[in-house]
């Protein structure tokens, strides 16, 4: 890599310019190169994350708000939360909800995409087309569909059940207990992410260089041990980000969870954490616990990941 | 025999991908043929399919106002919106997946972790930081808005796909004795063109159906985008118009689709150029 | 080549940031000849005409000035009017519900227009329910913009085949008209009078009914008051008024579903709701629909309905406070109110009430306690799990009650 030049200059006396031309130039390019993410990044988010910080450690609410202007209360808003037997409760069951998920999303997601590499181009197309169709729903209206086919009232889901005879499924409430108004939830998040999942993967394993799939058959390996052998290694870094990015969103995931459970019944026992902050800081205009709050959030999310981070950090570095 | 095993094998692989299909769009033919149902079907009890058939809703949906506004914005929005981020993330991820430079892992430390952060959070600085420069009620600000969202998961996505090129492609290509650019453009780009496509398509989607950004953000109607347009379905304090809803989303989906399709073909492509000799 | 490449993608980029700070688009919401005005999505799809009309005659009132109508929703408004209050650029004329003035009021967000309520028309007459949303400590901040009440809506076919010859004036009428559409109906599941458990926008009438309240200020602090007597009677009168006549879910909302829903399936004889449920009944019954005022426990009276409706209110930070009270009287003119009232709206003066169903149902009315967190008492559902606790048995009323008049004592009186 030190060798080759980016320039092709003949001639020794260029050769002498072009070493420390390029050089600098070898230097400078990644830093060219990532310039323009962290000039529109910086000059957009850097107040937002300067302030957030900032409003944690001051109360500050509308009053506050209108004012312009908050009270310095230090790590008060930090404790007032930590303290509150709520937040460990909606901490520790957003951890499970997130493992849930994450697991369900990335395992049929895998196994989706495999699935699209041996079917038919016509089917591949249709499938890819509906996994579009899925991912490109909005939120609101996904929830909405999701209501309507799980209300216990006439929902087609309890008439299927009692139709295929799995049990008496009348007019049951799937809403009925936080486990299963969290289960519903778990559903539609997992069936809204698995296109990019899918897709993801697909344009991952579209990597795997044909002839090492080839050279495995040939020499008779079963699919499972191509797929560990040659597939698997080179979907890793494909893999690990899906999984570290599927952390932060299901973690911090707000709006499907509140609107299908509906407002009326959201109560501390089925918080999760983007509800929580919503409900605990946002719905009160307490600004600064809301801070307070989501910079928690950053810090267990950040925990959850470290490990997929690393290995992703890793694999890079080998290089 | 060995044809006819895989042709069978091929055939149960497709009905398996039918049925998957059929379950997991379920959903959004509910949505579809709700877009269809009369009014009194749309509230009354489910059935499988409309039993009369209208297009009340859709022309009801069009009819609104600023749909085709909606729709504009939303198309310059996300087209610039998504163009700027995998040009400029693209850049950032070949910096990351090859370059060994100071700095690296804070950067990579700093675009992951402003992913973490809350959207609720950020709204209001935010605002104030447009405001500031003037960027309230004008569809550049809310582009620059989106693509600092866009960018951090695309450089983080890229580069996991610039990684994933076997190294041996690289250096066989340069063997060869082309240049490193030719290099690039003949091997590294057809490989990594299939990551390219999903971020874009993932980044497309997601900017699409972005709201409260674009609703905080966007004063004038005629500049809102099409999620805000859909908004005011259900926006109301009155009867929620459902079957409007529904085929206001539908039309609102098909730009999506439409360009999903363009760009499928890539992954494709990007499928037998793996298998492409070195 | 490459490098070429890249350094001109970076000027690119770096021209496409500079271009955004500089292509200013003007934020200050009141430019010096424009009145920015929010209005809720229900005007837009309403009464868009009665809005024109107000702005033709402010703009003829004012030359050189011009107003920009802009329609918000009502999930995300607030959200939205926090972040122009934190960044300075607020609208000059804002809608909000009547029920979410209080919290702002309370925190200064609007201009004080106490100077100018004479100034305002029909301000001597203003309905007691309306004008109390807009005041915080004696001093007006809103201005009454428009209301709605709550009425009963049945199908009177259901009625006439039950033997209902007359429609009831009292609770307890309505009670025995509900056991007879019940037996005349004999449908599993019907309702003779749809009303979802937890609707304590109902529920609460009973309990103004008897002349209980939710909380009381006293002395200084709020005091729940779900615990007294009065109240506990008008619970005791609604736990039994719902098991005679609802076989709606005790322990869910009034959204899901929504009540001319259930009445559009056939499930339902009567629904008690906003006057405006007449829209949305069904083909099949929109002929047989009317509507009277659901009876109160003394005869001949109308039960408290629950009084909604918005304000309008001045963000303290505008320019142009003079022009947006302009602009605000020309909304709530007679003849605007004249024209609000015309599209099944309650006018927000006695002078202007007129006689449909809807208006005499606003002749008794209640609103919620006007402080500063209600809407954290709302958002905490207390009322609904309290509702919830009576209707399934799961406490007793007095149980529940003091349950829930002692949270709500604790969460108004928040600092």
């Amino acid at each position: 890599m030190a060798s080759s030049a980016v320039g092709i200059a003949p001639g020794s006396r260029r050769r002498r310019r072009r070493l420390t031309w390029s050089r600098v130039a070898r230097g400078s390019t990644p830093y060219l190169l990532i310039a323009p993410v962290v000039v529109v990044t910086g000059a957009i988010l850097g107040y937002p994350i300067y302030k957030l910080v900032t409003l944690s450690l001051q109360r500050y609410g509308l009053e506050e708000l209108i004012q312009r202007k908050g009270t310095w209360i230090g790590l008060d808003n930090f404790s007032s939360v930590l303290q509150d037997p709520i937040f460990w409760h909606t901490l520790g069951r957003t951890a499970v909800f997130t493992i849930a998920n994450v697991g369900l999303t990335m395992v049929i997601g895998t196994l989706l995409a495999l699935l699209l590499v041996r079917v038919s181009r016509f089917v591949r197309i249709l499938l890819t087309a509906g996994l579009v169709l899925v991912w490109s729903m909005p939120a609101v209206v996904a929830v909405q569909v999701w209501y309507w086919m799980t209300n216990f009232h006439n929902g087609v889901l309890n008439h299927l059940l009692t139709q295929a005879r799995v049990g008496d499924f009348f007019q049951h409430d799937w809403y009925g207990s936080p486990l299963s108004q969290l289960s519903m939830a778990t559903t539609l998040i997992v069936w809204a992410g698995i296109p990019f999942v899918v897709i993801s993967v697909y344009a991952g394993l579209a990597q795997v260089p044909g002839e090492l799939l080839e050279a495995a058959a040939i020499d008779g390996a079963r699919p499972w041990r191509t797929f560990a052998d040659v597939t698997f290694p080179i979907l890793k870094p494909v893999l690990l980000i899906l999984t570290s990015l599927s952390i932060i969103w299901d973690f911090s995931v707000f709006t499907q969870p509140f609107l299908l459970i509906g407002r009326s019944h959201i109560e501390a026992a089925n918080y999760l954490m983007g509800i929580y902050l919503y409900t605990e800081a946002y719905a009160n205009s307490d600004f600064g616990r809301g801070a307070a709050i989501s910079l928690l959030m950053v810090l267990t999310v950040a925990g959850m990941s470290v490990f997929y981070v690393r290995q992703m950090l890793r694999i890079g570095d080998v290089r | 025999m060995r044809r006819r095993g895989r042709l069978t094998s091929r055939l149960a692989w497709n009905a398996v991908g039918l049925a998957v299909t059929v379950v997991l769009v379920f959903p959004v033919y509910w949505m579809i043929s709700t877009a269809f149902k009369s009014e009194d079907e749309v509230n009354g009890n489910p059935t499988w399919l409309p039993l009369h058939p209208t297009l009340d809703h859709f022309r009801d949906a069009i009819a609104r106002p600023f749909f085709w506004d909606g729709i504009r914005n939303s198309v310059i929005v996300v087209s610039v919106t998504v163009a700027l981020s995998l040009v400029l993330a693209f850049l950032a991820a070949i910096a990351l997946a090859k370059f060994r430079f100071t700095g690296r892992k804070l950067f990579i430390v700093l675009v992951i972790g402003i992913q973490m952060l809350p959207a609720a959070g950020l709204i209001i600085p935010l605002y104030i930081v447009l405001a500031r420069y003037g960027q309230v009620n004008s569809l550049t600000g809310l582009i620059v808005t989106y693509m600092t969202f866009v960018l951090p998961f695309s450089v983080w996505t890229l580069r996991g796909f610039l990684i994933g090129i076997p190294k041996e492609l690289e250096e066989a290509a340069m063997v060869d004795g082309s240049s490193r650019l030719g290099a690039f453009v003949r091997i590294l780009l057809p490989l990594v063109a299939p990551g390219l496509v999903a971020t874009s398509v993932f980044a497309f989607i997601t900017a699409w159906n972005e709201f409260i950004f674009a609703y905080v953000l966007l004063n004038d109607q005629s500049k809102q985008t099409a999620t805000v347009w859909l908004s005011y379905f259900y926006g109301t304090s009155r009867h929620v118009d459902w079957g409007g809803l529904m085929a206001g989303s539908t039309l609102i989906a098909v730009p999506v689709v439409v360009f999903f399709l363009l760009v499928q073909r890539k992954i494709a492509f990007g499928l037998t150029a793996g298998a492409v000799k070195a | 080549m490459k490098r070429r490449k890249i350094a001109s993608v970076g000027v690119l980029a770096a021209v496409v940031a500079a271009a955004a700070s500089l292509a200013g688009a003007t934020t200050a919401a009141s430019d010096a000849n424009t009145l920015t005005v929010w209005l809720q999505v229900d005007a837009q799809t309403g009464w868009a005409d009665v809005v024109a009309a107000a702005n033709r005659q402010f703009e003829s009132s004012h030359p050189g000035w011009n107003v920009d109508v802009q329609y918000q929703t009502w999930g995300d408004h607030l959200g939205k009017f926090d972040a122009t209050l934190a960044a300075g650029n607020v609208p000059d004329v804002i809608e909000l519900g009547n029920t979410e003035m209080t919290k702002y009021m309370a925190a200064g967000a609007f201009a004080d227009l106490t100077s100018a309520k004479s100034s305002f028309p029909n301000s001597g007459n203003w309905l007691a329910g309306l004008a109390a949303s807009g005041s915080f400590n004696g001093k007006l901040y809103g201005v009454p913009y428009y209301a709605g009440s709550r009425v009963v809506t049945y199908r009177s076919d259901l009625y006439k085949r039950a033997g209902i010859a007359k429609l009831p004036t009292s609770l307890a009428a309505f009670i025995a008209d509900a056991k007879k559409l019940a037996a005349k109906s004999g449908k599993r599941g019907f309702s003779p009078v749809y009303v979802a458990g937890t609707d304590w926008y109902i529920a609460m009438g009973f309990v103004y009914d008897r002349g209980g309240a939710i909380a009381r200020f006293k002395n200084g602090k709020w005091v729940g008051a779900l615990a007294s007597k009065q109240a506990i009677a008008g619970l005791t009168a609604y736990k039994a008024f719902f098991n005679a006549a609802s076989r709606a879910s005790r322990t869910g909302d009034e959204a899901r579903p929504q009540p001319y829903d259930v009445y559009a399936q056939g499930m339902a004889a009567s629904i008690v709701g906003p006057a405006w449920f007449s829209c949305c009944v069904g083909a099949k019954y929109k002929a047989a629909t009317k509507q009277f005022v659901m009876p109160s426990y003394i005869k001949g009276k109308a039960m408290p309905g629950f009084l909604g409706g918005s304000d309008l209110a001045v963000p303290g930070r505008t320019n142009a406070k003079q022009q947006a009270i302009d602009w605000i009287k020309a909304l709530t003119s007679s003849t605007s109110q004249r024209a609000l009232q015309a599209k099944g709206n309650i006018p927000n003066a006695t002078s202007l009430l007129g006689n449909s169903v809807n208006e005499r149902a606003a002749q008794r009315s209640w609103f919620i306690p006007t402080a500063k967190h209600w809407v954290d008492v709302e958002n905490g559902n207390i009322l609904r799990t309290m509702l919830a606790r009576i209707l399934t048995g799961k406490a007793t009323i007095q149980q529940a009650a003091s349950w829930a008049s002692d949270n709500i004592s604790f969460t108004l009186n928040r600092p």
